[in-house]
């Protein structure tokens, strides 16, 4: 599933605009030190907002990053976001129900 | 073919290995001005004060990080990088720096610069990581890249000009704590 495909289907704000990637699986954590060690193409879903995460997102190349519980990015932020082309989103509700959503939206 | 052969033939496909947590711990020596950084695996990060010859090192903070060596899934061959005590984005603050300038060397590629930091910030020592480490890490983080014009380019971070003026991001859990 494309990027853009979920934020149609779930609902998601968008924050900014960006390269449209492929899903290829899900990762969920709030520690910069955890996620450089994942692999390409995941989706990222985290409480933190700060720069720092921005830039271990983009090492590993994300497909995109979701906050959760309505964290809003700040302007710095989602311009160092734009200059990687990663997509920021938003969700309203916690991280649990934010799992349990993209599960059924078919993001495995 | 001998193993040893078989390894330097290999097309390497790199895993992390070895993964463990700890917290990055900064300290600088009021004396001379040098800063050290070393990794600690302590559920309590030292925050002590010490001498050590004519340096006296004082605790300048800590942050939640974790360290790992890469490993090939075809050879079994493991680099170890021990040396590497945190990655850092070169936020292209400085165009005199080493590294704003090993950014502008990729024609036509969208690169963005990681600095492996070693130990000795101040590099009093003159040693930094092995030009071995920094290879496997730009095969291990270009692998696998989704946009085929994006380039990660990894650096010692001798190349940093200055310690103090640097605006790059350390890849460390800054401010973790503050989080609610």
């Amino acid at each position: 599933m494309k990027v853009s495909e979920l934020v149609k289907k779930g609902g998601f704000k968008a924050f900014n605009e960006c390269v449209d990637k492929e899903i290829l699986g899900v990762y969920i954590s709030d520690m910069v030190s955890d996620i450089i060690g994942i692999g390409p193409g995941n989706l990222l879903v985290t409480l933190q907002t700060h720069k720092n995460l921005i830039a271990a997102a983009n090492l590993v190349d994300v497909a995109a990053v979701v906050f959760s519980r309505g964290k809003t990015p700040t302007e710095d932020v989602i311009a160092l976001a734009n200059k990687a082309g990663i997509g920021l989103l938003g969700f309203d509700g916690d991280t649990w129900t934010l799992a349990k959503k993209l599960y059924e939206l078919g993001v495995r | 073919m001998t193993a040893a052969n078989a390894k330097a033939a290999c097309n390497h496909k790199w895993s992390m290995s070895n993964v463990r947590g700890g917290y990055l711990v900064i300290e600088g020596c009021f004396h001379c001005g040098n800063k050290i950084s070393f990794f600690s695996a302590e559920p309590v990060p030292p925050i002590d004060e010490y001498r050590e010859g004519d340096h006296f090192w004082s605790h300048m903070g800590n942050f939640q990080a974790s360290k790992f060596d890469l490993k090939c899934d075809k050879c079994q061959k493991n680099v170890p990088l021990k040396e590497v005590m945190a990655l850092m984005l070169c936020m292209r603050c400085n165009p005199e720096c080493g590294v704003f300038k090993a950014g502008s060397q990729e024609k036509g590629q969208k690169s963005w610069v990681y600095v492996a930091l070693c130990a000795n910030t101040s590099h009093a020592s003159g040693k930094c990581i092995a030009t071995e480490g920094i290879r496997v890490l730009n095969e291990y983080f270009n692998f696998g890249l989704q946009d085929r014009s994006k380039k990660i380019v990894v650096v010692p971070c001798e190349l940093r000009k200055s310690v103090d003026t640097c605006q790059g991001i350390v890849l460390a859990d800054v401010g973790l704590t503050e989080l609610y």
